[in-house]
C-alpha cells in the first residue's frame, strides 16, 4: 500500500525523515533505511536543508526505493528555476518517485555558501500549481506531456510562527492548489497548536488534506535550547526545557517527551498522522514508534544499530 | 487558466521611448512611496500596499516558515517580515480577503518595465481593486474587474 493509498484509506500514517550524507557515501541512506523498513509508512528526503550541500534529494530516493522504503521526495523553489524544476521532476517520476513535498525553501544565508544566488522564481504554493498542471498533462509553458506524472502533493504549514491568521490563509491557497498533504513544523507547544488545529478545522481543510503533525525527538537540553534560540518560527513550551534540563538521562527524557507528544496528537481530531524528524537521530525511529504503539503488528525487528554521522550541532 | 503570464517584451521603437518615459514616471511615484522594485508586474492592491517584492525571497502569495516573534523576517534580524507587514496593512484596510488570491509566477520579461503601461497594453491582467463582498475565495477571482473568472484559479481546474 502506497502513502496515497494508505491516507485514501484513513489509516493514521507515520512519516519519518532522513537527511542524506555531505558525500556521496549511498552506504550511509542504505544503512539508515534499515532504520526504517517496515516501521514508517514512508520516509522524507531533504532538499538541501538549511541551504548545506547534501547528495541529491531526487538520487537518495531513488535509493531508498531500492531498499524497499517508500520515499517522499522534498523539492526547494532555492536552488532551481522553472526549468530545473520541471526537468527534475520529469526525472523523480521516471524514476518511480511518486510523494512530493514542494516547500519554498530556506534562505541561502542559513548554509555553507552564504554567498550564493537564490532563486525562489516559484514559491511554494506556485511549485504546487505548477506540479498540479504536470500531472494534468502540461507544463508551465503549455507544452503537452505525452506521459503526465502522477505525482501525490505535499506542503508544509508551521501553526507557531505568526500571525496566526495568515499562515491559515497560506495553508488554504496550498490546499486549494492542490496539496494533498500537509507536514507540520515540529510539535513543542501542543495549546497552540490545538488552536491551530481548531482554526484548520473550522475552514475544513483538514478533510481535503491530511495534516501530519511533526514530533521532533531531541537527545539534549542543548539541543532543544539552540532550536528555542537560533530556529525562527519554533515555539517551545519551557515546561520541555526544564525536564530536559533537570533529566538525569536526558536521552531517556527525549524519547518520553517524544511519545508524550504523539500521543497527545493521536488524541486530536483532524490530526491523519505524524511527521518524525529524528535530526540525525534516525536510529531512535524504532523505539519511538514501538513506544508510541504505532508500531506494524507484521513488523520485521528492524537491524539498527546507531547510524554513522549522526552528530550535528541541532541534536548533540 | 495560466499560472504564468507569457508576453514577451517586443515592442517597436516608439513604444520602446513610451516604456522608458512611463517607467520613469512610474519609479518617481513607486520608489520612494513603496520602495518598488521594479518587478513589472504589479500586484500593490493585493498586497495592502505593502512592495512584496522586498521579501527577500520576494515571495508573491505570502510568508515563510520563519517569521520571528513580533514579525522579524529570518533572512535580517534586524527588519520587519514584508508579509507581517503586508497582513497588518492589509487587515487595516479591510482587504485581507485579496491575500486569498494565488498570484501567478512572475514573468522576469517584465522585469524593469512599467507595470502601468504593460496594464495598458493587455500584457498582463490589470490588478483587482475591489475587495470581494461574498464569504468564499471564489468570489475574490470572479469579482474582478475585467471579468476574467480564471486569473490565479487552481491548476486542478487545467484540462
Amino acid at each position: 500500500m502506497s502513502l496515497r493509498e494508505k491516507i485514501a484509506a484513513g489509516k493514521f500514517v507515520v512519516c519519518a525523515e532522513l537527511g542524506p550524507p555531505q558525500s556521496c557515501d549511498d552506504g550511509v541512506i542504505r544503512k539508515k533505511a534499515g532504520c526504517f523498513r517496515g516501521v514508517v509508512d514512508a520516509v522524507n528526503i531533504t532538499d538541501n536543508q538549511t541551504a548545506i550541500v547534501r547528495l541529491s534529494s531526487i538520487a537518495a530516493g531513488r535509493i531508498l526505493l531500492e531498499e524497499g522504503v517508500e520515499p517522499i521526495v522534498q523539492m526547494t523553489c532555492r536552488d532551481r528555476n522553472r526549468i530545473a524544476i520541471q526537468s527534475d521532476l520529469l526525472g523523480a517520476a521516471a524514476m518511480g518517485i511518486e510523494n512530493l513535498l514542494c516547500l519554498t525553501g530556506d534562505h541561502q544565508k542559513f548554509g555553507d555558501h552564504p554567498e550564493a544566488r537564490g532563486v525562489f522564481d516559484l514559491d511554494s504554493i506556485q511549485l504546487i500549481a505548477a506540479v498540479q498542471q504536470m500531472n494534468a498533462g502540461s507544463l508551465l509553458s503549455g507544452q503537452f506531456l505525452k506521459k503526465a506524472p502522477a505525482f501525490f502533493i505535499g506542503a508544509a504549514a508551521n501553526p507557531f510562527a505568526e500571525p496566526l491568521e495568515m499562515r491559515l490563509i497560506r495553508l488554504e491557497k496550498k490546499v486549494r492548489s492542490g496539496a494533498a498533504f500537509i507536514q507540520t513544523q515540529p510539535v513543542f507547544d501542543l495549546d497552540q497548536f490545538s488552536r491551530w488545529l481548531e482554526l484548520v478545522r473550522g475552514r475544513g481543510l483538514h478533510e481535503k488534506s491530511a495534516i501530519l503533525a511533526g514530533v521532533l525527538p531531541v537527545r539534549s537540553a542543548k539541543a532543544l535550547e539552540y532550536m528555542a534560540r537560533e530556529v525562527p518560527g519554533m515555539r517551545i513550551n519551557p515546561r520541555y526545557l526544564e525536564r530536559m534540563r533537570t533529566a538525569a538521562e536526558p536521552q531517556e527524557e527525549g524519547v518520553a517527551i517524544a511519545v508524550e507528544i504523539i500521543g497527545a496528537l493521536r488524541a486530536m481530531a483532524g490530526v491523519a498522522g505524524i511527521h518524525l524528524m529524528p535530526v540525525m537521530w534516525e536510529s531512535i525511529t524504532p523505539r519511538i514508534i514501538q513506544e508510541a504503539g504505532l508500531m506494524p503488528p507484521e513488523a520485521p525487528a528492524p537491524a539498527c544499530a546507531p547510524c554513522a554521522g549522526e552528530e550535528n550541532p541541532i541534536n548533540p | 487558466m495560466n499560472l504564468v503570464t507569457k508576453e514577451k517584451r517586443t515592442f517597436s521603437r516608439p513604444m520602446r521611448l513610451l516604456s522608458a518615459l512611463m517607467l520613469l514616471g512610474e519609479d518617481v511615484i513607486k520608489v520612494p512611496v513603496f520602495r518598488c522594485q521594479r518587478c513589472g508586474e504589479c500586484i500593490l492592491s493585493h498586497t495592502g500596499f505593502v512592495c512584496s517584492q522586498r521579501c527577500p525571497k520576494r515571495l508573491r502569495n505570502g510568508p515563510c516558515g520563519g517569521t520571528g516573534e513580533g514579525g522579524t523576517c529570518e533572512v535580517y534580524p534586524e527588519r520587519m517580515c514584508i508579509w507581517y507587514l503586508i497582513y497588518r496593512r492589509a487587515s487595516l484596510f479591510g482587504r485581507l480577503k485579496m491575500l486569498y488570491r494565488v498570484e501567478k509566477i512572475h514573468n522576469w520579461n517584465l522585469e524593469k518595465t512599467s507595470a502601468w503601461l504593460n496594464v495598458f497594453v493587455k500584457r498582463i491582467e490589470p490588478p483587482k481593486w475591489r475587495v470581494p463582498k461574498g464569504e468564499g475565495w471564489e468570489e475574490a477571482e470572479k469579482e474582478g474587474p475585467s471579468g476574467d473568472s480564471n486569473e490565479g484559479s487552481c491548476a486542478g481546474e487545467v484540462k
